[in-house]
């Protein structure tokens, strides 16, 4: 829905678009390097074996996902702050990006952890927890959203639903961490350091995935912004249909 | 009036109005006391690993319903449109918010400890000091549990599918609630030395404070039009 | 989509006011406003010196919904608003309130157990016991019987002669110009109408009434030309 607060969202859209644009070629560049550097610049793990090259891309995404989520933070405050509904549309592009790239962190994680520790799913793992905790509240975020009609009504209370799902996530880590050195497990990840060229593989891999996510969360933005105007017309010509009636 | 009398009007109101058609309390205790007869069918009763899973057993039966509590607490202000005569009123929204967690804290607990009491009974404990611990976790624990709920029950109450989505919003926001209680009770119910009950105390309380504070916040944006 | 626009409406102290319009028109929306329960998405609601917003004490508002708690009885709700709104002497205000709306003998009985005409005096007792600056009244006719409307036209008409500023959304064309000082006719958002009571003839109104609900062009053509 479209406010009296709302700059004109054309011009917003095209920016963000814009952003987008200007990523793609670096972040092309960026995630060709990084798989370079994942598959064939960095030396095989002396235990872990071929299997720990997923790593990369497992802590990229990882860090992603819970940097949209701040996204998603932000942008509630900021809207319940200032009532433009354009911080709604940056909030849902950052959720939906955050849900899937969590959804790849428990993926990638399960290949992983399967020839490693023999279980798709490590239980206790404060890190594996906490990121499936991150993935249920997502998901309970987009349930909120389509469950309430499009309005200042539907963005105020995602915004609520988003700062205090965000306060959440670091008391729900510490306290599986709490809970589990007083009941430690027994599968521990390996605390092997690790070689130069990796932590350089590591780094690239980082920023590449950062640049992948927030290209994607601009474009997402803008083809938000666009939808919601479009809307807005159709129903404008709606309105003018009716009067000629 | 100062906001402390307030509070206590808006909680004392929502009391009233509970003991004068307490059937809302009836299902949910019902429901409770349902959850521990099905656990009982579930799992071995005699054996020592549903000994150990006792606390959890306790607090499945304590969560699911206070949901239910939740819910209804705003249900009950739709229907004469009373939420909009309180958003009318010169209130302000953090009395709104405390007087609605303290009714539904003080049913919480109510309703909490006559499920301990069956509990007890149903799982062969005693009714030694000890317990009052739990009862501390209980009170503790509903604080939190309240905090939040009130502020998602009184967003969805206008929402149709409000009955399924305040679970699905409110459980993985409780979570540190559910470790802390359930560990905390395990301590003090199974275990030889209760060793790191402080510290899961320490957890509710910190739980409480952050979410009544960010509910008192917040809670303006939730009851808007 | 827009509920209310370019609306420019000032009340005086005193006015009664009667708003009429289809459904959809956008008259509950504009008493929210008024009430201070939306905000508008521009423009702003000016109580004389004051502005709407802190200004919630200063209303009486009533809805077809009465905002009473079924369980309690007549006089408890009746204090519980009353202290909400900080009215002194709550419990001898509430029970003048009760013998004015003629409810005095059922005040110690559950609201759940009146009749509808009942709840909807209660009610308006609730909206008048802080002594608000403006009542705000939105389709307060609705499931009255004849003598449940015939009394509450009654009432309101007390209020009236008391002096009070009143805002009246209604569908009961007759209820509201036998009560009102000034007209307003809402349809699709916009104000298509106004005027002053003494300006229209009651007979002719509903007909005016149509026509000013089908089409604006239409009522200023012939408004053109009955005076041409």
């Amino acid at each position: 829905m479209l406010s009296q607060n709302d700059q004109p969202s054309w011009q917003l859209a095209r920016r963000y678009l814009q952003v987008a644009n200007g990523l793609l070629i670096p972040g092309y560049l960026l995630v060709a390097v990084a798989l370079y550097g994942a598959f064939l610049y960095a030396p095989t793990e002396r235990e872990m074996g071929d299997v720990q090259r997923i790593f990369y891309f497992h802590m990229g995404t990882a860090w992603n996902a819970f940097l949209t989520f701040f996204g998603v933070f932000v942008a509630g405050i900021t809207y319940l702050i200032t009532r433009q509904s354009k911080w709604d549309r940056l909030a849902a592009a950052c959720a939906e990006i955050g849900m899937v790239f969590t959804t790849i962190v428990m993926v990638t994680g399960s290949i992983w952890a399967k020839p490693i520790w023999n279980t798709w799913w490590a239980w206790g793992d404060p890190r594996l927890m906490t990121t499936m905790v991150l993935w249920l509240l997502y998901a309970a975020y987009f349930l909120l959203r389509s469950s309430l009609p499009e309005g200042d009504k539907k963005y105020q209370f995602c915004a609520v639903f988003g700062i205090i799902a965000f306060l959440d996530v670091p008391i729900v880590y510490m306290s599986i961490r709490w809970w589990r050195t007083i009941h430690p497990v027994v599968i521990t990840s390996s605390g092997a350091g690790l070689a130069t060229e990796m932590i350089h593989a590591l780094i690239v891999s980082l920023i590449a995935m950062t640049v992948l996510c927030v290209t994607l969360v601009t474009l997402r933005t803008a083809m938000r912004l666009n939808a919601s105007l479009a809307d807005e017309l159709f129903q404008q010509l709606d309105q003018r249909g009716d009067e000629r009636l | 009036m100062n906001q402390v009398a307030l509070t206590w009007i808006l909680a004392e109101k929502d009391l009233k109005v509970a003991y004068r058609s307490p059937q809302a309390f009836l299902t949910t205790g019902f429901f409770a006391l349902l959850i521990l007869v099905i656990f009982n069918f579930a799992f071995d009763p005699g054996s020592q690993a549903t000994r150990e899973a006792t606390p959890g057993i306790l607090w499945v039966a304590l969560l699911f319903p206070g949901i239910i509590q939740l819910n209804h607490s705003f249900q009950a202000e739709m229907e004469e449109g009373t939420l909009y005569g309180l958003i009318l009123s010169p209130t302000d929204r953090g009395v709104l918010f405390f007087g609605k967690v303290l009714a539904n804290w003080v049913f919480l607990v109510v309703v909490d400890l006559f499920v301990l009491v069956v509990f007890v009974i149903f799982y062969n404990f005693s009714f030694s000091v000890q317990m009052l611990w739990v009862v501390l976790i209980i009170v503790l624990a509903s604080v939190g549990f309240a905090a939040v709920g009130t502020v998602f029950a009184a967003m969805l109450s206008s929402i149709r599918t409000r009955e399924v989505l305040l679970p699905i919003l409110l459980f993985p926001i409780i979570i540190p609630i559910i470790l802390a209680a359930v560990n905390g009770t395990q301590e003090v119910l199974i275990l030889e030395e209760a060793q790191f009950l402080h510290r899961w105390l320490q957890l509710l309380i910190a739980f409480d404070v952050i979410f009544l504070a960010s509910g008192f916040l917040l809670f303006d944006y939730v009851v808007a039009e | 989509m827009r509920a209310v626009l370019n609306l420019d409406l000032e009340v005086c102290t005193g006015d009664f006011l009667a708003i009429f319009g289809p459904n959809g028109a956008g008259k509950t929306t504009l008493l929210k406003m008024v009430a201070g329960l939306t905000q508008p998405t521009s423009g702003d609601i000016q109580f004389t010196s004051q502005d709407g917003h802190s200004g919630r004490e200063r209303v009486g508002y009533v809805s077809h919904q009465s905002f009473l708690y079924n369980e309690l009885t007549g006089i408890e709700n009746l204090i519980f608003y009353g202290r909400l709104y900080g009215v002194g002497e709550v419990r001898e205000r509430a029970d003048a309130m009760l013998v004015k709306m003629g409810l005095r003998d059922a005040r110690h009985r559950k609201v759940g157990e009146y009749s509808r005409g009942m709840k909807q005096r209660l009610t308006l007792a609730r909206a008048l016991l802080h002594e608000p600056d403006l009542l705000l009244l939105d389709e307060p006719y609705t499931g009255l019987d004849q003598h449940g409307s015939r009394l509450f036209t009654e009432v309101l008409q007390g209020l009236k002669e008391e002096g009070r500023t009143v805002l009246l959304i209604t569908h009961n064309l007759g209820a509201g110009l036998e009560l009102c000082s000034r007209v307003v006719i809402q349809n699709k958002g916009e104000l298509v109408f106004q005027a002053s009571r003494r300006q229209l003839d009651a007979s002719e109104f509903e007909r005016l009434y149509f026509q000013a609900v089908e089409g604006k062009k239409n009522l200023e053509s012939r408004i053109q030309n009955s005076e041409v």
